[in-house]
């Protein structure tokens, strides 16, 4: 059906190809960390598209962010929770 | 002299000078009747024009009566207009078309208005609409209505139905006989003996003289083969019940709607009874005889007519019926373009509705929310026309007159409402309750198709920017719903466009969800309902990547026991039925499971059968018929690059002198060495000696992972800490096409040294 725009997915997809020679470049293991990072994105595509950004990029940035803050708070959470027993 | 009769209105269509109209009595009888209609075009342009127009029309030989009008165009306001009654109906294609060819200049109105529509909308009927007439020497004077569309229950009429089916399909074999049954009858007619063949079937037709034959195949092989044998034999056979007129034959065509393909076989429609094909009917699958007679009465449009119309065609029916009935002009053709939008206002106007990512995994006791009809809901509460201006995305509803969009809508959506909240209530073994499910399949086509028309750019009453309004309430919609959600403590495990899936500790009966739909038809001024609480639901990730969640691929059991399935295989209309029994077998092993603990015992019991069915499938126990895949062909094929397992069937098929258009589907079998498939429609069968087991294993395997899998995590023991429902889907090992990379945290630090201090 007609859009005139592409959808945050095929955005996002656009965005993660634009980037397919800096992750060549990386050594593999970075290189799987990264495609983390846009997995870690990927879980807020529905907030990128209801955000419609002029560029969304930055949205994406801000989704892997999220995504890592989330985990340190569960590790922290967790560090907590491991010393608490150690007393 | 006049007299009075009751019944039901049966059939319309023009005949030499008038309109043919049969009638169902109440005394049982098949009326025909004969009554005068007169059909009006309208056009606008210039005076100069128009007066030209008026000489041009009185010269013509078809009698015509000019008026000058003033009437509403949806886009344009007040126009002038000369009106022409054209006064012989059968003549008006014929008129309009010389009309547009000597003044192409003008702008038609409600030019191509099929006769039942404008004869529906003059009298307030439609088909098997309950009616009474006043006949003065078989011709109708009056014609009032009895009931409406919109009665969840109205007396039915007391139809004779006749089936006619070969006793094969004509595309796979070579049918030998026709099985003839009505009311206790059921013999069968050799095809070979061709003129006892068309002697009998005549004499039955005669005697029992059916309302409608229904058919398999009928369109497509058997009225055609009819049709053709009566040409030989130059006999007769009664197949209209008006023997004035002939048989109406259409032809196939393949046209490319959301996305698909689609392709509609050749039509046979007859006069003064009907033809109903069931493998030629729209949904006939999904709502059978009960939803084509509803679909003809909510739309107007003639009951063979809409068995095979698709339901974009029905809801376009129903604004025209509405617009005539108030006097708004039907644009022959929309000269309405997009009005200029700055890039800001098109990045944040043109998206759909909200699809979430849901959260992978299984999930105990989650309610199942969904809005009611969201989108169809939103025009009519919010007023959402293409000729009503809006008033932002508030959810307030814009001032003024209902537009003609919900006004059409509104009887349709309130009808459906009384049926979902009737089926509600119904007990599960009524005997209602299989027709209101029907009536209910075939109102849910309308309404989903009502909003795609409203964007679509040829819809004669559509506009983008009410389209647009549409999803953009939508999405305030559910935004409020999850607000609302959050505020009394549910997480939000998935939000799918009107719908959402919530968990909250403690929440288990429908009772639990209460206050929460209260709170959200309250923030949003939407109906909405509870589909059921889930026992358990597993929402699956992508295929390629198991870390991606995927929005529409679910599976899980309600509360009762049922259990509903989401975009997994056993969905999916191109699955081998053998592959998709065994899955949906697997998930009623798991649906007794009530609890955490439960599940736990009938997982190895799955598992066991899974086992059991793959070993079947290697002993080749299996019938073939069951491993048999259906696929369409996506275009023509001499488009295809390389060759599709599909293409390289449908080139047998051609090779065997069997055509097969776009659209339509082909079923094959996967069979090993080249060319890797058999299409099953070819002449000689497949020797099931040559299946490919190994691919079919894949298959199964692949099938029995996706609902096996996730149970599994959690039976063996994945439990995490942090989510006390939730377990981390592993799929076992990819298959096929696309790998999945997972993530060695450990290879990292090792390696990684360089950056981390190595340096």
């Amino acid at each position: 059906m007609g859009r005139t725009l592409p959808s945050a997915t095929q955005v996002f997809m656009q965005e993660e190809a634009a980037f397919a020679r800096f992750r060549r470049a990386l050594r593999r293991t970075d290189q799987l960390a990264l495609d983390d990072l846009f997995v870690s994105a990927r879980q807020h595509l529905a907030a990128a598209q209801y955000a419609s950004h002029a560029l969304p990029f930055e949205v994406f940035l801000l989704a892997m962010l999220l995504e890592e803050h989330k985990e340190v708070l569960r590790l922290k959470e967790r560090v907590e929770d491991i010393l608490s027993r150690q007393k | 002299m006049t007299e009075t009769i009751s019944g039901w209105l049966f059939d319309i269509y023009p005949n030499e000078t008038n309109l043919t109209l049969w009638l169902i009595g109440e005394d049982g009888k098949r009326h025909r009747f004969v009554q005068d209609f007169a059909a009006t075009i309208y056009a606008a342009g210039s005076s100069a024009r128009l007066r030209a127009l008026w000489r041009w029309l009185k010269a013509q030989a078809v009698p015509v009566h000019l008026s000058r009008l003033e009437r509403k165009d949806v886009f344009q306001g007040m126009v002038a207009v000369l009106a022409a009654e054209v006064l012989q109906p059968v003549k008006l294609d014929e008129i309009f078309r010389s009309m547009v060819a000597a003044f192409p200049d003008l702008t038609y109105y409600d030019a191509d208005i099929s006769l039942p529509l404008r004869y529906a909308a003059a009298f307030g009927v439609f088909p098997l609409a309950r009616c009474r007439l006043e006949v003065r020497d078989e011709t109708v004077v009056s014609m009032t209505a009895l009931d409406s569309p919109w009665d969840l229950e109205p007396v039915p009429a007391p139809l004779r139905i006749l089936s006619l089916e070969p006793d094969c399909d004509p595309a796979h074999g070579e049918p030998r006989a026709i099985i003839v049954s009505y009311e206790r009858v059921r013999y069968s007619l050799p095809l070979e003996k061709r003129v006892p063949l068309l002697i009998n079937l005549g004499a039955d037709l005669r005697r029992y003289d059916q309302d409608l034959i229904l058919t398999s195949w009928g369109d497509t092989w058997l009225m055609p083969l009819l049709m053709e044998l009566c040409k030989e034999s130059g006999s007769m056979l009664p197949l209209n019940r008006d023997e004035s007129q002939s048989v109406v034959e259409r032809k196939e065509h393949t046209y490319f709607s959301y996305g698909q393909i689609v392709y509609r076989g050749r039509q046979v429609q007859l006069r003064g009874r009907w033809h109903l094909d069931r493998h030629n009917a729209m949904l006939w699958s999904d709502y059978g005889m009960e939803g084509v007679l509803e679909m003809a009465r909510v739309t107007c449009q003639p009951v063979q007519d809409a068995a095979r119309l698709s339901p974009g065609t029905g809801i376009s029916s129903m604004q025209f019926v509405t617009a005539l009935k108030k006097g708004i002009l039907i644009p022959w053709h929309k000269h309405q373009a997009e009005t200029p939008k700055t890039a800001m206002d098109l990045l944040r106007a043109d998206m759909g509705g909200m699809v979430y990512q849901p959260t992978v995994g299984l999930h105990w006791d989650v309610g199942g929310i969904d809005f009611v009809s969201m989108y169809p809901g939103i025009m009519v509460r919010f007023n959402i026309s293409p000729e009503v201006p809006r008033a932002g995305t508030d959810l307030e509803p814009a001032p003024g007159e209902p537009g003609i969009v919900p006004i059409t809508l509104a009887p349709l959506l309130n009808k459906r409402l009384a049926l979902k909240s009737a089926l509600l209530t119904l007990h599960r073994w009524d005997c209602r309750r299989p027709g209101y499910q029907a009536l209910a399949s075939a109102h849910k086509w309308l309404l989903v198709t009502c909003f795609g028309y409203l964007g679509y750019k040829n819809a004669r009453f559509g506009r983008i920017e009410a389209h647009e309004a549409v999803t953009a309430y939508g999405r305030e919609a559910l935004l409020r719903a999850k607000e609302a959600a959050e505020d009394l403590d549910y997480e939000i495990l998935h939000m799918y466009v009107d719908g959402l899936w919530v968990h909250k500790e403690g929440c288990k009966t429908p009772a639990d969800f209460e206050a929460l739909l209260a709170d959200i038809t309250e923030r949003t001024g939407l109906p909405i309902s509870l589909d059921g609480v889930y026992r358990w639901v597993v929402f699956l990730p992508s295929r390629l990547d198991e870390r991606v969640p995927v929005p529409n691929r679910y599976f899980g059991v309600f509360q009762d026991g049922s259990i509903k399935v989401r975009g997994i295989e056993a969905r999916r209309r191109d699955t081998a039925p053998f592959i998709a029994e065994t899955q949906m077998a697997i998930m009623e092993i798991l649906a007794k499971a009530e609890d955490a603990e439960h599940l736990k015992e009938v997982y190895p019991q799955a598992l066991a059968f899974a086992h059991r069915e793959m070993q079947a499938l290697r002993a080749g126990s299996v019938p073939v018929e069951k491993l048999l895949v259906s696929q369409k062909l996506s275009r023509e094929l001499g488009e295809y690059s390389s060759p599709s397992p599909v293409a390289r069937a449908v080139r047998q098929l051609e090779e065997a002198g069997k055509a097969v258009r776009p659209g339509q589907r082909v079923r094959f079998l996967y069979t090993r060495g080249r060319p890797g498939v058999r299409a099953w429609d070819a002449p000689e069968q497949p020797d099931p000696r040559c299946v490919d087991v190994k691919r079919y294993q894949t298959l199964l395997k692949r099938a029995v992972e996706t609902v096996l899998a996730p149970i599994g995590q959690s039976v063996d023991g994945g439990k995490d800490d942090e989510c006390r429902y939730l377990f981390p889907v592993k799929i076992a090992e990819p298959l096929g096409e696309g790998g999945t990379q997972r993530l060695d945290f450990l290879s990292i630090s090792k390696v990684n040294n360089f950056v981390n201090g190595g340096g």
